[in-house]
């Protein structure tokens, strides 16, 4: 059973292996140390990833061959979580020393693989001149270790960069003595910058340098990717670290014959640091656009709407852009004014930037979930940014056009938001800013500050003038009320005084009881006076003419008539016997009247 | 009486509106600079109408807006203050000085007034000063005519009416003139002020050794109880008092 399926997997493993093997991807690479001593021997190797024939070598002539071209091949078949790898891996390694210092380049070798030519390119080697023996020097027994030997380095891609422009910081080790680990490791802070790691390696990896002309192991331990925030001189921090450095141990006891076979190694403690390093950050000029928020680099806008045409209360997106290469991840959403209508909800930000040895670059989404509340045609006003533009050494603003954006009327409540009560769409009239009032521009109604007229002399002048007016007016009226009491009085009195004068004959007669003359007196007296007062010669004297020229004064009806009847009784008495009983008395009172209130009439 | 009467029209036309022409040209010219957001422009020319020594309530209220604009918080305060001593009633300039108090650091609580006084207040201030003098005035003269038809009448009812008439017109003549009075009481007082400096600090007594009572901000109003040499003893609309500066303030 178990045999079965042993079988059963291994005729699997070879169908995958013949199926995956047609489609592998083939490579053919060749691995070479970047630097040598002359006087050291070192291996290069070919690697072909597939079956492969026909290894055509490159010329080699400028090193000795010591062995080689010695061929090893490699299979490995990898099943993880169903998913199968497989490698198969043929190398060609040659053993060569170089002949004498310089810098040589290999030349590319060729190799066919499941009928395809492959070539591998070619390679730069160089060959310094060797400080006696490698080897020996590491027979030499060192107690210590000098800085000379392991070091740390702090290498930033520019030392003069502007505010915002991002540079790269690499921390590399290099040692010339094998070290077994790290302890204490401190990395920079970076004040005044914005960092990022970009690269952090897991395990480290020597690579071969050389620095002044000595061979070292290199290895990266970090890079990063920094935005000065700050200007003027930036210092980087050292950063250090405690290396275990492997010596070989120089002891004075005697050696026993096991030393000789084993190597007595010492672990030593060796503090190795980073010296600081300086950054001139320069501000960015003046002059920035409004709508610049620091951007630096080399970016391009773009603004859409996720849709163009939609019905209230929808939501709808404005996803805005920003290509390139900068600080990308440094830039803020730009500032957009919304129609008041519209409710904004929080902006959502994509940022697909990676970080890499000049800086980051890609792109950046700025994502605006709008609804709109009312239905009309909107235009969104365009979407500004602004950057320095380090290689122009110049701002550069980008805008974008009007976005218009057609809002339907939306569907009816009953329809689509039957669930929402009928006068939720209503809303209250929303503040959107305060602000003063504006100014008066009517007339300013100027005065001269302090000016009163109620504490004016002008005013106490008028009401006094008023008081002066009140007081003489009023004395004047009630003198003329007197005055023409005292003319009417005047007049009654001397009217009397004329009836009293044409009637004296006439009392003397009624004194004498003198009948019919008294009458005959009377008559004549009356009539008398009016040819007097009407101007009517005596033969004019008729009652007609009396009293149409008395009515024509426009003397009372009553009086003309009394006149008339005082003459009629007067001509009829002359001729009448006495009547006795006072008649003559009361006559002559009623003339006397009479002609009193005829002459009050003038 | 005719001579009079002119006099009196063309006293009423010097004492009124119009003065001089240059200022009339001055203001339009400094609204045409508030309309056009030149803000500087206009408040030199609003302050050069008051250099001649002019003010109305409509000068100080335009003065204040310009000086809200130009971000001068206390000045603004300062001049609707003045602004609303001249005119207590008017509601623009009352909302524009309770906006720009929002801008200050400093919140004290105010007693509301008493709502009868609040009335009496806006009937005051609904005719400036010298319309109730004239009022006072006309009244004035109304009363002597209607005292000389009560004296001189014959009818008896026109005697009583004129006579009861002749009462109220007085009354109005006398409470216009005491109108006229309390404003210019009013606007004579040089008992409030505003603070001016962003930080001023209020002493226990009148030097600088005294003990700091606390600390007032631009543009807090409060009344003065007297003045020693350089220094103001004032008091907050919650009652507490201290001792000033007088150049921190500036008198409304």
């Amino acid at each position: 059973m178990i045999a079965y399926c042993y079988k059963k997997i291994v005729l699997l493993a070879g169908a995958i292996i013949l199926s995956l093997g047609a489609y592998a991807q083939h490579t053919f690479k060749l691995d070479t140390p970047g630097v040598v001593a002359s006087d050291e021997s070192f291996r290069i190797v070919f690697t072909a990833n597939g079956e492969c024939s026909d290894f055509n070598p490159p010329d080699l002539s400028d090193f000795d061959v010591l062995a080689g071209p010695s061929t090893s091949t490699m299979s490995s078949t990898q099943i993880i979580n169903g998913k199968r790898t497989e490698t198969f891996q043929i190398s060609y390694t040659y053993i060569l020393q170089p002949k004498k210092t310089g810098k040589y380049t290999i030349g590319s070798a060729t190799v066919e693989i499941a009928g395809r030519r492959y070539s591998s390119s070619p390679a730069t080697i160089e060959v310094i001149k060797g400080e006696g023996s490698a080897a020996s020097s590491s027979n030499q027994q060192i107690a210590g270790v000098s800085s000379e030997d392991i070091f740390m380095r702090m290498s930033v891609s520019k030392n003069r960069v502007v505010k915002g422009e991002s540079l790269v910081v690499s921390l590399k080790i290099y040692t010339r003595v094998p070290i077994a680990g790290f302890e204490n490791v401190k990395f920079p802070s970076f004040n005044g910058f914005w960092s990022q790691e970009i690269e952090t390696p897991s395990n480290i990896e020597f690579v071969r340098e050389t620095v002044n002309g000595k061979i070292y192991n290199a290895a990266l331990l970090r890079r990063y990717m920094l935005l000065p925030q700050q200007t003027g001189t930036l210092t980087i921090d050292p950063s250090e670290m405690i290396c275990q450095v492997q010596v070989r141990s120089q002891s004075s006891a005697p050696r026993s014959v096991f030393d000789d076979f084993f190597d007595n190694y010492q672990t030593v403690r060796k503090r190795v640091i980073a010296p600081a390093v300086q950054v001139t950050v320069n501000p960015l000029p003046s002059g920035a656009p409004a709508s610049f928020s620091g951007g630096v680099g080399n970016f391009s806008l773009d603004a859409r709407l996720t849709r163009d045409t939609i019905d209230a209360n929808e939501a709808v997106s404005l996803i805005v852009s920003i290509k390139g290469s900068g600080n990308i991840n440094l830039i803020e959403p730009p500032k957009l004014i919304f129609p008041p209508d519209f409710e904004v909800y929080d902006t959502k930000i994509t940022d697909k930037s990676s970080k890499g040895g000049g800086g980051a670059s890609g792109s950046k989404e700025f994502e605006y979930p709008l609804i709109p509340r009312g239905s009309g045609t909107f235009k969104l006003p365009p979407v500004e940014f602004s950057f320095y533009d380090i290689n122009k050494k110049q701002y550069v603003s980008l805008s974008t056009g009007e976005l218009k954006l057609r809002v339907g009327a939306g569907k009816d409540s009953q329809s689509g938001y039957a669930s929402l009560p009928a006068g939720v769409s209503k809303q209250a009239v929303r503040s959107l800013g305060t602000d003063v009032r504006f100014i008066k521009t009517d007339s300013p109604g100027l005065n001269k500050s302090g000016k009163f007229l109620v504490s004016s002399p002008f005013f106490y002048i008028i009401l006094g003038l008023i008081l002066f007016l009140y007081l003489l007016i009023g004395r004047y009226i009630s003198k003329k009320i007197e005055r023409n009491r005292n003319v009417a009085f005047v007049k009654n009195r001397r009217a009397n005084k004329v009836a009293r004068a044409r009637l004296k004959t006439a009392e003397a007669l009624l004194r004498q009881n003198q009948y019919a003359p008294y009458y005959e007196e009377l008559h004549r007296a009356i009539l008398g006076y009016c040819s007097d007062k009407l101007n009517l010669l005596p033969s004019e004297l008729t009652r007609e003419n009396i009293a149409e020229s008395l009515r024509s004064k426009a003397v009372k009806e009553e009086l003309v008539n009394e006149l008339l009847s005082m003459i009629e009784a007067c001509e009829y008495a002359r001729y009448a016997p006495d009547q006795g009983g006072g008649a003559m008395e009361n006559n002559y009172e009623k003339a006397i009247k009479l002609i009193s209130e005829l002459e009050g009439q003038r | 009486m005719k001579r009079f009467l002119t006099l009196l029209l063309s006293a009423l036309i010097v004492t009124g509106v119009f003065g001089e022409p240059g200022q009339k040209e001055l203001w339009i010219k400094a609204n045409n600079s508030y309309l056009q957001a030149l803000y500087q422009e206009a408040l030199d020319d609003y302050l050069m109408i008051e250099e001649m020594g002019y003010t109305s309530s409509k000068l100080c209220y335009n003065i204040g807006n310009t000086y809200f604009k130009l971000n001068n918080i206390p000045r603004s305060i300062l001049y609707y203050e003045r602004a609303l001593k001249i005119d207590p009633s008017d509601a623009d300039i009352l909302n524009n000085l309770s906006l720009a108090k929002e801008y200050t650091l400093d919140r004290i609580e105010e007693v509301p007034d008493f709502i009868v006084k609040t009335w009496f207040r806006n009937l005051n201030y609904s005719i400036s000063s010298d319309g109730w003098s004239y009022i006072a005035i006309f009244m004035a003269a109304l009363t002597a005519l209607l005292l000389l038809s009560f004296r001189f009448s014959s009818l008896s009812r026109t005697r009583k009416i004129s006579f009861f008439a002749a009462l109220v017109a007085l009354l109005i003549s006398a409470g216009s003139f005491g109108f006229a009075w309390t404003q210019r009481i009013n606007s004579q007082k040089m008992n409030t002020a505003i603070v001016m400096r962003p930080v001023s600090t209020v002493r226990s007594s009148p030097d600088n050794s005294g003990n700091t009572l606390f600390i007032l901000h631009e543009g807090t109003k409060l009344e003065i109880l007297e003045k020693i040499g350089d220094w103001a003893r004032i008091e907050l609309s919650d009652g507490r008092q201290g001792w000033l500066s007088l150049p921190d303030i500036e008198i409304i």
